[in-house]
């Protein structure tokens, strides 16, 4: 146990002796084609099973499991709150910046009160961890963040309902609002730094989510209909028939947090716990679908702090001293910080640019693998 | 692609199932007067010899109320009644009047002249303690290693101060255990030019032979478990389906790779850590001659390279193959199928046969196609175990 506290700002790193650490770094820097200890591609994800709809008392839920045995369920809770009227801090500026939406949406009168970023909470329980104990704190305003931080540009068909992002998209009127609960739920051990995982189940938890259908216009006080399959979903789902018709569209989506580590000049995706362990860079990278161009919009990078920094460095041939009788004399000394081959030190200094931009391009590009993923999440079915 | 996503899979293991589970609709309007409202709390208990033996129980579980049973591992009786209950989750086993829980699952129980792999968890003043998977930790003693230069002597405090340099924390280790103390917990020992520390490899950590009396021999008498276990012989002894090293008549071996990945040595703990590594020359020097090196040439031996922490230079392909055999490895595990020199050996061949058929199908893939099929999943581990299953 006190083994995972000490590692909680980092990841769950396991004890590996130095020839491993050695033999994984060099399989993972090969340049070109790395090896991965389980033979997958750089950008080749492990294989997930996922469900929606799960928790029958929720707006939305959802369930993922790794092949590594790590499962996360997420459940939505929606209440209807009082927004505290704080209406003089509705300054003029805010009215003038979302001026072209209110004109736009001129039926529902008064949707130009911007949401707030508290009006979402989330919490995340991870088994072995307290609520306050670094990591889960951590992840959740990482999550949270990225989350409030999607707004939503442009003026697509399907952006029109989210003006604002998630924020604006929990107004109800100027004075009741939505409020989101988003209860996390680890259900095994952390075996890998969990953040994709509760990222993407959080993101599966979000599309399924459906509120209720207004039935109240403007300032009244709202008035919802009971009936829920006329609920409407959180996230528009897309409608194939209209994006066939007009111009594609590409609708507003929850973002989704991928890790990404960079060993040597390798750029490799979801790492498992051995390949974090060596990595020279770990990055979070948030991204979402904007709604107002095809591609993705970046929201965040964030550096976690790499675990190889913390281990122990191998011992040479040369300077081991139960070998020094074997080997022949010890005539070049290698001073100890050299790199030899085939010995492991553990990595100073920090990462290059250019690889922390192919990072960053690979989960961005067209057709890359931010893209892909957004797509297999989309082909989950939701009920 | 580069992400899979499956549906979940529903297990049907479920051997007790009451009838009336399926008529629970999720109808919103009405999910407040579920119909499972009525359900029974308990599942109805075994009575009677007819029903014992089917299926799982889990811990707190009632396996009989009949007092005509003795209560054997796995299960706990309460003094004031005469109903055995199970401790383990797992299959019900009978032995004459015996009545005891196989588990699912267990950690491993070291026994006298095991082939373990082990990670240095702890270093003390005289004594290493070992990570082997059992429930306590196993020590290594000073006195129970190989000094380099493979001298003979008592060992002192000089020793003692530089301990670290044989092994520290977090180094991988193959060790036999040497005695198995009141506890349950292992001493083990080194000393031996096939054991030390491990290098050129990776290790992955699967199921390990475990529970009380994981042993082949201890099926004879299991009705329960007898019968699993005899629907499919690949299964590991004790029938509970769970795969895992097991022990056999050898632990450790050299494969000869394909795809120009030279020799690999396996060792496959019995505590279910595996370790996959180059072969290297001296080490094939040192273990053929074994039986006829004299004291003083054993000096030279085991100097070497015995506590070495610098990996040899180890080519891209014979990484290639080593990350194959852990994945062959995996693949046995996962479909519960036991793993030793047979096994192994048939999924690294299967697997080497799947690659060439895919390989003649799929010649003008896209590059991204052809970089993601090292990884074994689905359906090719799926055509690996067939072809295992065929071969033995």
């Amino acid at each position: 146990m006190s083994n995972q506290r000490q590692a909680s700002s980092a990841s769950q790193v396991p004890h590996l002796s130095p020839a491993e650490l050695s033999y994984l770094y060099t399989s993972l820097s090969l340049p070109k084609n790395p090896i991965r200890p389980d033979g997958r591609s750089p950008t080749q994800f492990r294989p997930l099973s996922a469900e929606t709809t799960i928790l029958p008392g929720t707006n939305g839920s959802a369930r993922i499991g790794f092949a590594d045995g790590t499962q996360a369920i997420v459940g939505v809770k929606a209440e209807v709150e009082k927004t505290v009227l704080a209406a003089d801090t509705l300054d003029s500026r805010s009215l003038a910046q979302h001026g072209d939406a209110l004109n736009r949406e001129g039926e529902q009168g008064s949707a130009a009160v911007s949401g707030q970023g508290e009006w979402v909470q989330m919490s995340i329980e991870i088994p072995g961890f307290r609520d306050d104990d670094a990591l889960p704190v951590f992840l959740s305003e990482m999550m949270r963040e990225s989350l409030v931080g999607s707004v939503a540009g442009g003026n697509g068909d399907a952006v029109k309902e989210m003006a604002g992002g998630l924020k604006g998209r929990l107004v109800i009127n100027k004075r009741w609002h939505w409020r989101l609960y988003i209860d996390v739920l680890l259900l095994s051990q952390p075996l890998a730094y969990p953040l994709p995982l509760l990222s993407l189940t959080t993101h599966l938890a979000l599309l399924s989510t459906k509120l209720p259908k207004l039935k109240s216009t403007g300032e009244e006080d709202p008035f919802f209909d009971d009936d829920w399959a006329a609920a409407e979903y959180l996230y528009p789902r897309s409608n194939i028939s209209k994006s066939l018709s007009a111009a594609p569209s590409y609708p507003v989506r929850p973002p989704v947090t991928l890790l990404v580590i960079s060993v040597g000049d390798n750029v490799i995706f979801d790492p498992n716990r051995e390949e974090i362990a060596v990595a020279d860079a770990v990055l979070a990278i948030s991204v979402t679908r904007s709604g107002d161009s095809e591609t993705l919009k970046l929201l965040s990078i964030r550096s976690i702090d790499p675990p190889s920094r913390l281990t122990q460095p191998g011992i040479p041939n040369s300077e081991n001293v139960n070998m020094l009788g074997a080997t022949a004399a010890p005539g070049e000394e290698t001073g100890g910080q050299e790199e030899v081959e085939g010995v492991w030190r553990p990595r100073r200094g920090g990462v290059k640019r250019s690889v922390i931009a192919r990072m960053v391009k690979t989960v961005l590009g067209k057709g890359g693998v931010g893209e892909e993923v957004l797509e297999g999440l989309e082909g989950v079915e939701v009920q | 692609m580069a992400i899979t996503i499956l549906p979940p899979v529903v297990e049907d293991s479920r051997p007790y199932e009451v009838d009336s589970d399926d008529d629970i609709s999720m109808d919103s309007e009405e999910d407040i007067e579920m119909t499972g409202v009525s359900r029974p709390h308990k599942r109805p208990r075994l009575q009677g010899n007819s029903n014992i033996g089917a299926g799982i129980v889990t811990p707190g579980e009632v396996v009989t109320d009949d007092p005509q049973w003795m209560r054997g591992h796995g299960t706990y009786m309460n003094p004031l009644s005469t109903s055995i209950i199970a401790t383990v989750a797992g299959t019900v086993q009978k032995t004459n009047k015996l009545l005891s829980v196989h588990p699912l699952r267990a950690r491993y129980t070291p026994e006298i002249g095991d082939l373990v792999v082990g990670r240095i968890v702890e270093v003390q003043s005289r004594r290493w303690k070992v990570d082997v998977a059992a429930p306590l930790l196993a020590q290594l003693p000073l006195s129970a290693i190989n000094l380099p230069g493979g001298i003979l002597r008592r060992r002192t405090s000089a020793d003692e101060l530089q301990i670290r340099t044989f092994f520290s924390e977090g180094d991988l280790v193959v060790a036999e255990v040497q005695s198995v103390h009141q506890d349950g917990s292992a001493s083990l020992h080194t000393r031996s030019l096939k054991y030390g520390k491990l290098r050129n490899g990776v290790f992955l950590a699967v199921t390990g032979t475990g529970g009380s009396g994981a042993s082949s021999s201890s099926v004879k008498g299991g009705v329960g478990a007898g019968k699993s276990a005899s629907g499919s012989s690949l299964a590991a002894p004790g029938g509970s389906g769970t795969g895992g090293v097991v022990r056999s008549r050898r632990q450790v071996w050299t494969v000869p790779t394909a795809n120009g990945g030279g020799e690999v040595n396996i060792i496959l703990g019995v505590n279910g850590y595996i370790f996959i590594s180059k072969h290297s020359e001296g080490e094939d020097a040192a273990s053929s001659t074994t039986e006829n090196v004299s004291i003083t040439r054993m000096e030279e031996m085991v100097s070497s390279s015995i506590y070495s922490s610098q990996n040899d230079d180890i080519s891209p392909q014979t990484r290639r193959e080593i990350a194959r055999l852990a994945q062959c490895i995996r693949v046995l595990v996962q479909s519960g199928v036991r793993v030793d020199e047979e096994t192994v050996m048939g999924a690294y061949n299967a697997s080497l046969q799947v690659d060439l058929e895919i390989g003649d199908d799929e010649d003008d893939e896209d590059e991204w196609r052809q970089e993601g099929r090292e990884y074994l999943e689905g359906a090719k581990a799926q055509q690996i175990l067939e072809l295992v299953k065929q071969q033995l």
